[in-house]
């Protein structure tokens, strides 16, 4: 019967002075990503249930629910990592700039580049820490030595990592602790400047000083990007994001301010969830 | 508390047990892979040994009358030897008994017990002055007053009482009578013959100065006969002497076995005639060797076994090897290499002169094996060298006796030494000395393994591998440059086929192919690896070789077709419209490969001719090796590099598509996520993550293309030449000892050096698959995934 309270949970975060946005009525410019209607089937077995939300601009929007809710699925849509997925089949729409991602003429590669995705484990190349970083620049075609040693410094400052690093920029990535790894891939995700950037359970396979370091890292990145995080713990949910989405076997439950979520959740599931009565 | 004791005793005794029993036989495999080490090494060490000389036997021979001993010998098993003086005795001692003196148990001729040899009245109170020995165990006996014998002592083996006992024998191949030899029956200063079924052929110096050539042509056969009623006929011919012999004066003359030529020396010259024509003599070539310094001057000559070579030792103590080699002017005999010994005692503290201020390392005589190409060198000193030509090795060097010897021979198995040596002390003591040689490996040295030889006959040094040849006298080429050449030629091509195919049929199937047809196509091509490779070979030396013979356009339009159909066809599908594609199944694209591949190895067959027909000028072989002079074998590198390409293929597939599948999916999404493309995803991340599997694949397909041994035996023509052309075969190390070891001798140069190929062989995938595994090791590191 613990109702959490963000602010209690987090004091360092200041979610309560973010001005309250009525998700059912943003404003185009306030819109990230329009999702609509989404139905995703694995063969023969939906796993998303006519999904439609909207998530806010320069916002951390978190996904919560119970093992196979179709949180990860949903965020994994985002990016069409998907399509990866055989037997994969989507239906509705949704929208990035006005433009359904699913639409025929869409680039993925270059929906890729705009919608970054940081995975569960942390996923360094086996390559150095530097070529880690600059890899999504080179494969753009970057090549300008000069360009891709300030992308480097300016991501691995944004991932906090640029101070542990900077001796050893062209030592093996697979060096580094699990945490820095995370952050490694973070600042490798925003080096090549996506508009949002997708968080798949970031911190599952991290100690808690490693988590706390990301959650912070987190806070910070939301400042330059939109951010959409997927988690299992409540608690990180309360503490790092503005909008939190509860999810239940693959419908969307209730999808509101982090804070009310928490505190006045409107449905019974939601409440049995936070409360800790299944999950 | 008291359940922390064992509750379940065989459960323990298990764990035990297997515990021991993997310890066993992991110690084993160890063991027996040490064990073929040591036995490859065991076998082959020989061959590196130096040679031995020892004394075995010390007989004291009374010589109460001081009579000169002129020639000595052996049989071949060492038990009998003989020594012919100047009486025209012959003495034969017991080598094994007691009592060595056996000259009451021995035959001569019809069982007379005479130890003469001269029967015939011809010979009365007559002193041998000369004896005269050849290739063969005939042996000619020259008296002062000119008359001639041929004798030839033989020994025959009895069993009585079950014991071998070797019984002496002389026989007389001419009959017992004095030959004649000059036709003036003047004695003869210098005397030389050789012998064979139908010829005998002699060359001499009279005293009065006239050098003459005389052929017995036998009516029969000289072999045959039991000399006693041999029918011959006789020519006499006399040899003019050129102007600048000096004084007119002949030192030597040696006639080759084969009779077909005679060295004759004068002073620092040697004269070689052609004897080949029974009506004249002509000179051939005029030999005139480049000595250390105006003092220096020939002291000797010998005859190499194989009718080939002529030694010249000179004063300085240096010998050179002569030959015939084919030069832009003819034929003409050249120095091929010198062997001198490099003794400090000539040298430095013994240069003694003696009266005829003669150094005392000057080459007194030469002494030549009969089989092999080894030869002896004895100087005034009594110091004995023993040289081995092909080799250039030095083999031996000592003093066998403190001074020089009367007689010195050559065991007919060049196993043993017979010297017969007057006792410095005592005039009338003389000692009978047998000396056993351990040399039985002198062919073999590193530089004759591995470094340009020049062979007998060969127009210059080269990498030569013939190990076997019809006759007794054949010059052994051991060469393991062309076969070690061949086998990394051979390898070489295999992979130049196989690493293209395999690699991105491996990329394929591991990352671009759906689950289900990977899980057909995977065994499907590990099957292959089943398949014996005899079968491969087979089919490859009789069926595919004929066929790119005759449609060798086709084969290289194959090359270019191929994968241009392949890329078409890939393209096509993926031009599809998705709407169709999506009403196909997904396995069909492979599969309608098929048909397309057909279809481009038809059109290039067709094309064959055609092509041949307009650019080729008919026939593209007869192009090549007539209009560009390249040569072609029929069994050649295309055809192994395609037939064990097939062979690696699967190693390599099996290997480098187990690499790319096992890379992570996270680090594919990872790279995907990043707006990578597959290909750039392939390429960026999954070949560099799988890069240690994938090179441990490609060595793992070299070391088997290396060891392979059927394919090569059945497809190379086993030709072992150093020549890159992919028109050519070769022969590898493996087919080379799958060919030879059934027909060499056990223990013989032959048969180790066999054996040390298998551990070349051994040695050459040993560093194959080291290197692999350090290269592996340190991009493991480097690139492992997590």
């Amino acid at each position: 019967m613990i109702s959490i309270s963000p602010k209690a949970l987090a004091p360092g975060s200041d979610t309560s002075f973010t001005k309250k946005l009525d998700l059912t009525n943003l404003t185009p410019e306030q819109v990230a990503l329009d999702i609509n209607k989404l139905n995703l089937f694995y063969g023969k077995k939906q796993a998303l249930n006519n999904i439609s939300m909207s998530i806010p601009k320069g916002q951390v929007t978190a996904f919560i629910g119970p093992s196979g809710c179709g949180k990860s699925t949903l965020l994994r849509s985002i990016n069409r990592m998907n399509d990866l997925v055989d037997d994969c089949h989507i239906t509705g729409e949704i929208n990035l700039h006005g433009n359904n991602i699913y639409d025929k003429h869409i680039d993925v590669a270059e929906l890729r580049r705009k919608v970054g995705m940081v995975f569960q484990r942390p996923n360094p190349f086996p390559k150095t820490i530097y070529e880690n970083v600059v890899y999504g620049l080179r494969i753009m075609g970057e090549n300008n030595r000069r360009k891709l040693d300030e992308a480097a410094e300016q991501s691995l400052r944004s991932a906090a990592l640029w101070n542990e690093v900077k001796d050893r920029l062209h030592e093996s990535a697979l060096g580094l602790s699990g945490g820095q790894q995370q952050r490694l891939v973070i600042a490798r995700a925003i080096a090549i400047q996506p508009e949002v950037l997708l968080l798949d359970e970031p911190t599952s396979a991290l100690d808690p000083i490693s988590t706390l370091t990301i959650e912070e890292l987190i806070n910070d990145l939301k400042k330059q990007f939109t951010v959409v995080i997927v988690t299992h713990n409540m608690q990180q949910a309360a503490r790092v994001s503005d909008q939190t989405a509860f999810m239940y076997m693959g419908d969307l439950i209730e999808y509101s301010d982090t804070n009310t979520l928490f505190t006045t959740p409107l449905k019974k599931k939601t409440e049995d969830y936070i409360t800790g009565r299944y999950g | 508390m008291a359940t922390l004791i064992s509750s379940n005793r065989s459960r323990g005794i298990k764990n035990s047990l297997a515990k021991w029993l993997i310890t066993l036989g992991g110690i084993s495999v160890l063991f027996t892979l040490v064990l073929i080490f040591m036995y490859l090494l065991y076998v082959v060490k020989p061959i590196f040994e130096s040679a031995k000389i020892e004394q075995a036997v010390n007989i004291n021979i009374d010589s109460t009358s001081n009579e000169k001993v002129l020639g000595s010998g052996v049989d071949e098993l060492k038990e009998l030897a003989y020594q012919i003086t100047a009486a025209g005795n012959i003495d034969f001692y017991h080598l094994k008994a007691s009592d060595p003196k056996a000259d009451n148990q021995f035959t001569v001729g019809d069982n007379s017990l005479s130890t003469s040899l001269f029967v015939s009245d011809d010979f009365n109170e007559e002193q041998v002055i000369k004896v005269v020995n050849s290739f063969s165990q005939n042996k000619l006996l020259h008296t002062t007053k000119g008359k001639t014998l041929l004798i030839q002592p033989s020994f025959y083996a009895t069993y009585a009482n079950d014991t071998r006992e070797i019984i002496p024998q002389v026989n007389y191949p001419l009959g017992q009578e004095s030959l004649i030899i000059d036709e003036q029956q003047i004695p003869l200063s210098q005397l030389a013959f050789a012998i064979d079924d139908e010829r005998i052929v002699f060359v001499g110096f009279t005293e009065d100065k006239r050098l003459i050539k005389t052929s017995f042509i036998a009516e029969d056969d000289f072999s045959s006969s039991n000399g006693d009623d041999v029918g011959y006929e006789t020519i006499f011919q006399q040899i003019e002497i050129f102007d600048d012999v000096i004084d007119g004066n002949i030192d030597e003359i040696k006639v080759t076995p084969d009779l077909s030529l005679a060295f004759i020396r004068s002073a620092s010259t040697v004269y070689v005639y052609s004897l080949n024509d029974d009506e004249e003599v002509s000179l051939k070539a005029t030999i005139r060797p480049i000595l250390d310094n105006e003092n220096t001057y020939l002291t000797s000559m010998g005859l190499l076994s194989g009718s080939s070579s002529v030694l010249l030792g000179d004063s300085s103590g240096r010998v050179s090897q002569w030959f015939e080699v084919a030069t832009d002017d003819g034929r003409q005999f050249k120095q091929i290499r010198s062997f001198k010994a490099d003794n400090d005692q000539a040298s430095s503290d013994n240069v003694e002169y003696d009266n005829k201020s003669q150094l005392s390392n000057a080459i007194t005589a030469i002494y030549t094996e009969q089989y092999r190409k080894s030869f002896y060198t004895m100087t005034r000193s009594g110091m004995v060298n023993a040289f081995y030509t092909t080799s250039a090795a030095h083999l031996w060097q000592g003093q066998l006796t403190s001074t020089q010897p009367e007689t010195f021979a050559i065991a007919p198995r060049a196993n043993g030494l017979i010297v017969i040596v007057n006792d410095p002390l005592d005039v009338h003591k003389k000692s009978l000395q047998v000396f056993s040689v351990h040399n039985e490996h002198p062919e073999v040295t590193w530089q004759a393994l591995w470094q340009e030889v020049w062979y007998e006959g060969y127009p210059e040094p080269d990498y030569v591998w013939q190990s076997t040849s019809g006759s007794d006298d054949f010059e052994g080429k051991f060469s393991l440059v062309p076969i070690s050449f061949g086998t990394i030629k051979a390898a070489l091509y295999a992979m130049l086929f196989a690493v293209p195919i395999a690699l991105t049929a491996a990329i394929y199937t591991a990352y671009f192919m759906t689950p289900g047809l990977r899980k057909k196509v995977k065994p499907t091509i590990e099957m292959m690896e089943a398949l014996p490779t005899v079968i491969l070979g087979f089919l490859a030396g009789l069926w595919l070789a004929p066929i790119m013979e005759e449609y060798l356009p086709a084969i290289f339009l194959l090359f270019i077709f191929l994968p241009l159909a392949t890329l078409i066809t890939a393209f096509s599908w993926h031009k599809l419209p998705n709407q169709l594609k999506e009403k196909l199944p997904e396995t069909l694209a492979p599969i309608l490969l098929i048909p397309v591949i057909i279809l481009a190895t038809y059109v290039a067959f067709s094309l064959s001719p055609v092509l041949e027909d307009s650019l080729f000028n008919g026939d593209m072989r007869q192009y090549l090796t007539n209009d560009l002079g390249i040569d072609f074998d029929q069994r050649n590198a295309l055809v192994v590099g395609i037939a064990m390409g097939f062979a690696v293929i699967p190693t390599i597939f099996s290997m480098a598509e187990d690499a790319i599948f096992s890379v992570p999916g996270h680090l594919t999404s990872g790279s995907l996520a990043l707006g990578a493309t597959q290909w750039q995803t392939l390429i960026g991340v999954v070949l560099l993550t799988a890069s240690p599997g994938i090179f441990s694949a490609i060595m793992m397909g070299l070391g088997r293309a290396v060891g392979e041994t059927m394919i090569v035996l059945m497809a190379t023509g086993n030709t072992p030449i150093l020549d890159w052309s992919i028109f050519q075969g070769m022969r590898t190390l493996a087919a080379n000892i799958a060919v030879e070891m059934p027909e060499s001798e056990v223990g013989s140069s032959h048969y180790r050096i066999l054996f040390l190929a298998a551990f070349v062989l051994f040695i050459f995938t040993f560093i194959f698959n080291t290197a692999a595994e350090f290269v592996r090791q340190r991009l493991r590191e480097k690139y492992s995934s997590m």
